[in-house]
């Protein structure tokens, strides 16, 4: 991976400020039009996505919520995925929001043309049931512990997360390894170049505490990874675990609907394939003596898990969903990171890597006859 | 009067017995009801067809975990059934279940329907953080006292539905003290008689007891007072309507686990609902700014509109929503005003047409005052 340029800008009154700062002397300057940017509902008890283009609305822009409600790259391709429009916008967004869009814009749900992603270094989000018990209170902790970079409240995903500063949009705001009142600036596409330019920012300076505090991190997240995702196997791998974890499964398909790379508009365990007729139900009961119904609960996880954990970034958006609290986030990270290594790919890393399972190489054939022999 | 059956056991075996005596006579061929399911003891509604599996079965078990009115209209969607089964089903589940039939979602052949004068079921957050199995014994005291349970959903606590109308059999529950020494099968139909008709057990003509549950009736309607006044504080017009729904994400978790919604693709999922560029670029121009995805509010209005007519109010949207939006409660509040606009209960009768489906002359002039 060529070695990120990046630069140094004042950041006096804190992280939100700054960017809300920069992002106001950018539509000033005609860089952006709009910028996507999570915003406080009006009732106080939530954040949300908005689009916005009036500069009096941007100052209520929240940069790094404490929450992730909407996945950042379902707003993202909300306004593209039917054409890049006129308009040049910004998309304030957390590191794995930022990953899962450029997998919609590999999919074809999002066109990145028109589109500056910025992301910031991420401290992880609240699970959404924490954080509505109390949003005052819950935004406070969030903010404390944002200040020790402490994790221990945050989604379970969250605290494994070993891309929490990948930086694979335009721009990325870097706070990590930052010296007071000074937050970096990092530039990873010729689009983030010409805003710094344009901002008058100087790309070429020292990047190395912000390097070696994320690589420390990411190690160490990396270690933590390795050892929940062990433990977590332990309790769920083998069809009885299985069926027994997902036992509770009460069928809503939250967790489809708020993945953010889950994108078929009607998906195959909601179709006419997986319906039958009650003499089949039958049948199929008769057989075991008696089968739950619906049946193919385990069977939707795993065939969730085959369409999508290629290009799953581990937000944990359907697990806060799930109203049963199943642990499906964290058995879908774990997943994703086997199948992903699978292919050497890392989803969300780059537009540039097509999607194993959709790019075809010709060597594959053989593994695929090794393996059969 | 009507036909019943009594059994000199408790509700919980009373009812077991009864249905293992339907799959071993052959009466039945399957029988759909709430069974444990696993170690961890989640239940979930299963087709039983081996007499031997009963022993987990939980008939009267207060869960929901899917509203089983969609569960028979899977069952019976493509074809019905055409050997018998018997499918043990909550009142506003069976509602449900005929509402969908009038949607040509399902059909009755071959099922034979038992229904229970139900005292409303608990939260499914009670399953999640295992606390169902201690609240019980506090559950079934009040059953018997024909009072509301203090664990109940919101919905349920305001249920003045709790008599099955359309059952083959309804097992009597509510109000009943004597549930832990007598089962007593009601057989409303000739389906139903014919079903008991071989049971050892005592036959008798008997009525339910019309004055206790108006009793418990009332009680109910002062809790749906005090759910309505509650809501109607919070819904007030477009800003109520921001302040209620302006966390919802959008999953559609409402809409997919509702009884009546069963449109394939809804039309909030369909590119009919997408904006493009020019839509977003106009709209800024208009506002400012725009929540994405867009169209959070106007969701819930048009399900309301869609189905209002025919919620059944059995709450299953309240939990599953991830956010904690109130939503069964004002869809049970709006959905009644809707439904007695047209003097329509959903569920009663299901040759009783859906008003907006029926057209009715008189109609237009109404609309023309």
């Amino acid at each position: 991976m060529n070695e990120l340029k990046g630069g140094i800008i004042p950041s006096k009154t804190g992280i939100r400020e700054t960017i809300i700062d920069l992002i106001e002397k950018s539509v000033d300057k005609g860089i952006f039009d709009a910028v996507i940017i999570p915003m406080k509902v009006p009732s106080g008890d939530s954040f949300v996505y908005v689009l916005v283009k009036d500069k009096k609305l941007l100052k209520d822009g929240f940069p790094l919520a404490p929450t992730m409600l909407v996945q950042g790259a379902k707003a993202v391709s909300s306004v593209t995925r039917l054409g890049k429009g006129n308009m040049k916008i910004a998309a304030i967004i957390r590191p794995c929001e930022a990953r899962a869009t450029v997998e919609l814009a590999k999919l074809g749900q999002a066109d990145l043309d028109n589109v500056t992603i910025i992301s910031i270094d991420c401290p992880g989000v609240l699970p959404t049931s924490d954080f509505l018990e109390d949003p005052d209170k819950y935004l406070k902790k969030f903010d404390d512990a944002y200040k020790n970079w402490d994790d221990k409240i945050m989604r379970p995903v969250c605290q494994i997360c070993d891309k929490s500063s990948m930086v694979t949009g335009d721009l990325h705001i870097g706070t990590l390894g930052a010296k007071k009142d000074t937050c970096f600036i990092i530039s990873n596409s010729e689009k983030g170049d010409s805003v710094a330019e344009k901002l008058d920012i100087n790309l070429n300076q020292n990047l190395d505490s912000w390097n070696s505090k994320v690589k420390a991190i990411s190690e160490e997240k990396k270690k933590k990874r390795i050892k929940a995702h062990k433990e977590l196997k332990s309790t769920v791998s083998g069809l009885d675990n299985l069926v027994e974890t997902f036992s509770q499964c009460i069928n809503c398909h939250n967790c489809m609907r708020v993945c953010p790379v889950c994108i078929c508009r009607l998906c195959y365990f909601d179709s006419d394939k997986v319906k039958h007729t009650a003499e089949d139900y039958l049948t199929r009961a008769e057989s075991k003596g008696s089968m739950r119904f619906l049946p193919d609960t385990t069977l939707f996880q795993m065939g969730r898990m085959m369409h999508m954990s290629i290009s799953c970034v581990s937000c944990g958006n359907c697990e806060d969903a799930c109203s049963m609290d199943i642990p499906v986030g964290q058995i879908f990270s774990m997943i994703a990171d086997e199948t992903q290594a699978l292919f050497d790919y890392v989803s969300g890393r780059s537009l540039d890597e097509p999607i194993p399972l959709v790019a075809y190489k010709k060597e594959e054939l053989h593994q695929m006859e090794d393996a059969n022999d | 009067m009507t036909k019943a059956l009594k059994l000199n056991k408790s509700a919980e075996e009373g009812i077991l017995e009864f249905l293992k005596y339907l799959l071993e006579s052959g009466k039945v061929k399957g029988v759909f009801t709430l069974k444990r399911i696993s170690k961890n003891s989640a239940i979930a509604y299963s087709l039983i067809t081996n007499p031997d599996e009963l022993k987990d079965a939980v008939p009267f078990y207060p869960l929901m975990p899917v509203n089983a009115g969609k569960l028979m209209s899977r069952f019976t969607l493509k074809e019905g059934a055409k050997k018998p089964v018997a499918a043990i089903l909550k009142p506003c589940e069976l509602r449900g279940f005929i509402e969908l039939i009038k949607r040509e979602q399902g059909t009755l052949d071959n099922l034979y329907i038992i229904s229970s004068i139900c005292g409303g079921v608990f939260p499914s957050r009670t399953e999640v953080d295992r606390s169902a199995e201690k609240k019980l014994p506090k559950y079934w005291e009040s059953v018997k006292k024909g009072e509301i349970s203090p664990d109940l959903r919101s919905v349920c606590k305001a249920c003045e539905e709790f008599i099955p109308y359309t059952a083959d059999i309804t097992f009597d529950l509510l109000g009943n003290n004597d549930i832990d020494k007598h089962s007593i099968f009601y057989l409303n139909t000739k389906k139903g008689e014919d079903l008991a008709k071989d049971m050892k057990g005592d036959f008798s003509e008997k009525e339910f007891d019309r004055k206790k549950l108006e009793k418990i009736n009332e009680k109910r309607q002062a809790e749906k007072k005090k759910l309505y006044d509650e809501i109607g504080k919070k819904m007030n017009g477009i800003d109520g309507l921001v302040e209620i729904f302006g966390r919802c994400i959008g999953c559609h978790g409402c809409s997919k686990v509702c009884p009546i919604c069963y449109c394939k693709l809804c039309e909030f999922e369909s590119p009919d609902s997408e904006y493009s560029p020019s839509n977003y670029e106009t709209e800024l121009r208009k506002r400012g700014g725009i929540k994405v995805p867009p169209g959070t509010i106007y969701f819930h209005l048009g399900r309301l509109t869609h189905i209002g007519i025919s919620c059944v109010a059995c709450g299953q949207c309240n939990d599953v929503c991830p956010v904690d939006i109130p939503v069964a409660d004002i869809f049970k509040k709006v959905g009644e005003s809707i439904q007695k606009m047209f003097d329509y209960v959903p569920g009663k009768d299901v040759e009783e047409e859906i008003p907006l489906v029926s057209f009715k002359q008189e109609e237009f002039a109404e609309i023309e005052e």
